[in-house]
């Protein structure tokens, strides 16, 4: 059976009083990449870190590869070791080399050799284009440098779906370029990805699915050729009206 | 080969005023530094005969009793003459090599963090202090060795000072650590019995610490165990840094973005690896200041230990003091208790600042490639 990697199920969540996701229902096949995009405020974020359980909410399922996930720190910890995430400021450990910041997590949490995750975080430097800065510290590295080990990172922990946190806006425009590029070259690989971004040219050249959320709604849900071209709802038009040209 | 003449652009002479310049740089900067040179100048030149004299021109070094020294200079003698005692308090002549051990231990492990850099040297140190609670008392009490047993109320000077200050350091680190983990903890009864008992340990002065373990203590343990009153006052020196470190600790955790804990949950960390392998280091690089702090603070305090009637260095001197063959040279005698801390403690700050270069080189290191 090829289930969805993710279903979401009438995900509610409140921040007090404020209803910050809405009956949210969403689902990610496997191999597909989705863009969430909308106006700031209506709830991408958020929902993306409901997908590995860094927000909790209180009504509704995530549902990962079949299997609902539950809401115990146990849980929590397994869910996180197939769910990747890369986020917008980084959040390098900047204790440690750009290639202990890649091979750590796996010799931790997967349980692998310490030789055997540096040869695997060798070859993941080397497939974002670092190969040069293994021994670079975080503080060595430039913005564009540091999401890369950030997303060389997240690989070595062989995800089954990576999430992506605005990744680009924190980045000088020649950043921008190189960090979307390795994400269009994991895009075309056929990792399962879930996107908020701004990049519209990245939404209409790779991704699968469009989702444009509003009001903590999922407002609109379609192929980028139709969502860029024919947008059903208004806010969608507007929106699209700022964010291009 | 004709590769480009053209000479590279260097940064335009400055005329520098740091300490580097010396005192006519100095002078030329400001007319109030000038004024305060010459203050300097006034003080040591009205000063500096009479200290020499004293401390080294007329000082007799060697004699048998006070009425061997001349009085007009200082009477080292006496310091040498008790060096042994100073040193190693009570403990039998024959066994001093054992104090000797557990004085120099700590000491060779700071000589090592401050000397060349090796491969696993901050192992090394770390492993020497985190043994020594354990390998220090093994060597001075030297029954479970199959060595001559000495007791506690034997163990004294600048040993006991030594002893007690390194072991409560290393016991209070991890309880520290803890308490501090403790007190940010979202488990509201393990928050609430943190800070309870960080604030109980740090508000109480540490003289009333000691009466409370030495005297109170025993009444807690099972009737008839019967512990040397040094163990029970380490039991106090600790908690009682613990609560100090924990607050430090907790100042390095609280400088740590939100990022690097969300970082590691997203990577699958557990709590526990996440704060031992990502953020309870990053906490302890950002506060070696006050670490070091704590620790030249509680050095300094053991000396308080003489209220539960123990002889660390100090109040070794200080009895010393009032032998009658040696009557009135108290002067002498403090001197030397002032001149021992002070280079323990500049040893500790030396430390930290080599600890604090190390690290900011560290993070700019060049790639090896």
């Amino acid at each position: 059976m090829t289930a969805a990697a993710i279903n979401v199920v009438g995900l509610s969540k409140w921040f007090g009083d404020f209803l910050a996701l809405d009956d949210i229902a969403l689902t990610v096949p496997r191999g597909c990449s989705t863009v969430l995009c909308g106006p700031s405020g209506s709830g991408k974020s958020t929902l993306l870190r409901c997908l590995n359980g860094l927000e909790s909410w209180e009504e509704g399922e995530v549902v990962m590869s079949g299997r609902p996930v539950g809401h115990r720190p146990r849980d929590l910890v397994a869910l996180r070791r197939r769910v990747g995430m890369v986020f917008q400021d980084f959040n390098l450990f900047p204790h440690l080399d750009a290639l202990s910041n890649v091979a750590l997590p796996p010799r931790v949490n997967l349980g692998i050799t310490r030789a055997e995750a540096e040869a695997e975080a060798e070859m993941l430097l080397a497939q974002v284009g670092l190969a040069d800065f293994a021994r670079k510290y975080p503080a060595q590295l430039s913005g564009g440098q540091k999401q890369r080990v950030a997303i060389a990172r997240a690989l070595a922990m062989q995800p089954e779906v990576l999430l992506f946190d605005e990744p680009t806006s924190a980045l000088d425009p020649e950043s921008i370029g190189e960090v979307l590029d390795v994400m269009i070259s994991l895009a075309e690989a056929g990792t399962t990805m879930v996107v908020v971004t701004h990049e519209m040219g990245f939404a209409r050249r790779v991704c699968h699915e469009v989702v444009f959320m509003c009001a903590g709604r999922v407002a609109e849900c379609c192929p980028p050729e139709r969502f860029f071209t024919e947008p059903e709802t208004e806010r969608a038009r507007a929106f699209l009206a700022q964010v291009q040209y | 080969m004709t590769l480009s003449t053209i000479p590279p652009r260097l940064p335009p002479e400055v005329s520098r005023t740091g300490i580097s310049s010396g005192l006519r740089g100095m002078a030329a900067e400001s007319p109030v530094s000038l004024i305060l040179w010459f203050a300097l100048a006034l003080g040591a030149a009205w000063i500096l005969p009479d200290l020499i004299s004293w401390t080294l021109l007329d000082a007799t070094w060697v004699a048998e009793d006070r009425s061997g020294c001349d009085p007009s200079g200082a009477c080292w003698a006496f310091i040498v003459n008790r060096l042994p005692q100073f040193g190693f308090g009570f403990f039998p002549p024959q066994e001093r090599w054992r104090a000797a051990v557990a004085l120099i231990w700590p000491v060779a492990a700071l000589a090592i963090a401050l000397g060349p850099a090796f491969r696993g040297r901050s192992g090394l140190v770390a492993g020497a202090l985190a043994a020594y609670p354990v390998g220090a008392t093994l060597v001075l009490w030297g029954e479970p060795l199959g060595l001559r047993g000495v007791g506690t109320a034997q163990w004294g000077g600048m040993t006991m000072t030594v002893y007690v200050g390194t072991v409560a350091f290393v016991l209070a680190f991890p309880v520290g650590l803890v308490l501090a983990l403790g007190r940010r903890s979202s488990l509201p009864a393990l928050r609430v019995l943190s800070t309870v008992f960080i604030e109980v340990w740090r508000g109480l002065p540490l003289i009333a610490v000691l009466f409370i373990s030495v005297v109170m203590v025993p009444f807690l343990l099972p009737p008839g165990t019967e512990l040397p009153r040094l163990a029970l006052a380490l039991v106090g020196i600790t908690l009682y840094t613990s609560s100090y470190l924990a607050e430090v600790f907790r100042g390095g955790l609280q400088s740590l973005g939100k990022g690097q804990a969300e970082a590691a949950a997203a990577l699958g960390f557990t709590y526990w690896t996440a704060q031992g392998y990502i953020l309870i280091p990053q906490a302890i690089r950002a506060v070696i200041p006050g670490i070091l702090n704590t620790v030249v603070a509680l050095f300094k305090d053991t000396t308080y230990v003489l209220v539960v009637g123990l002889f660390d260095f100090l109040n070794i001197v200080n009895a010393a003091v009032a032998d009658p063959h040696w009557l009135g040279l108290a002067t002498e005698g403090y001197i030397f208790v002032g001149i021992v801390y002070w280079c323990f403690c500049f040893l500790l700050s030396r430390v930290s600042a080599r600890i604090e270069w190390d690290m900011a080189r560290g993070a700019a290191r060049e790639a090896r490639t």
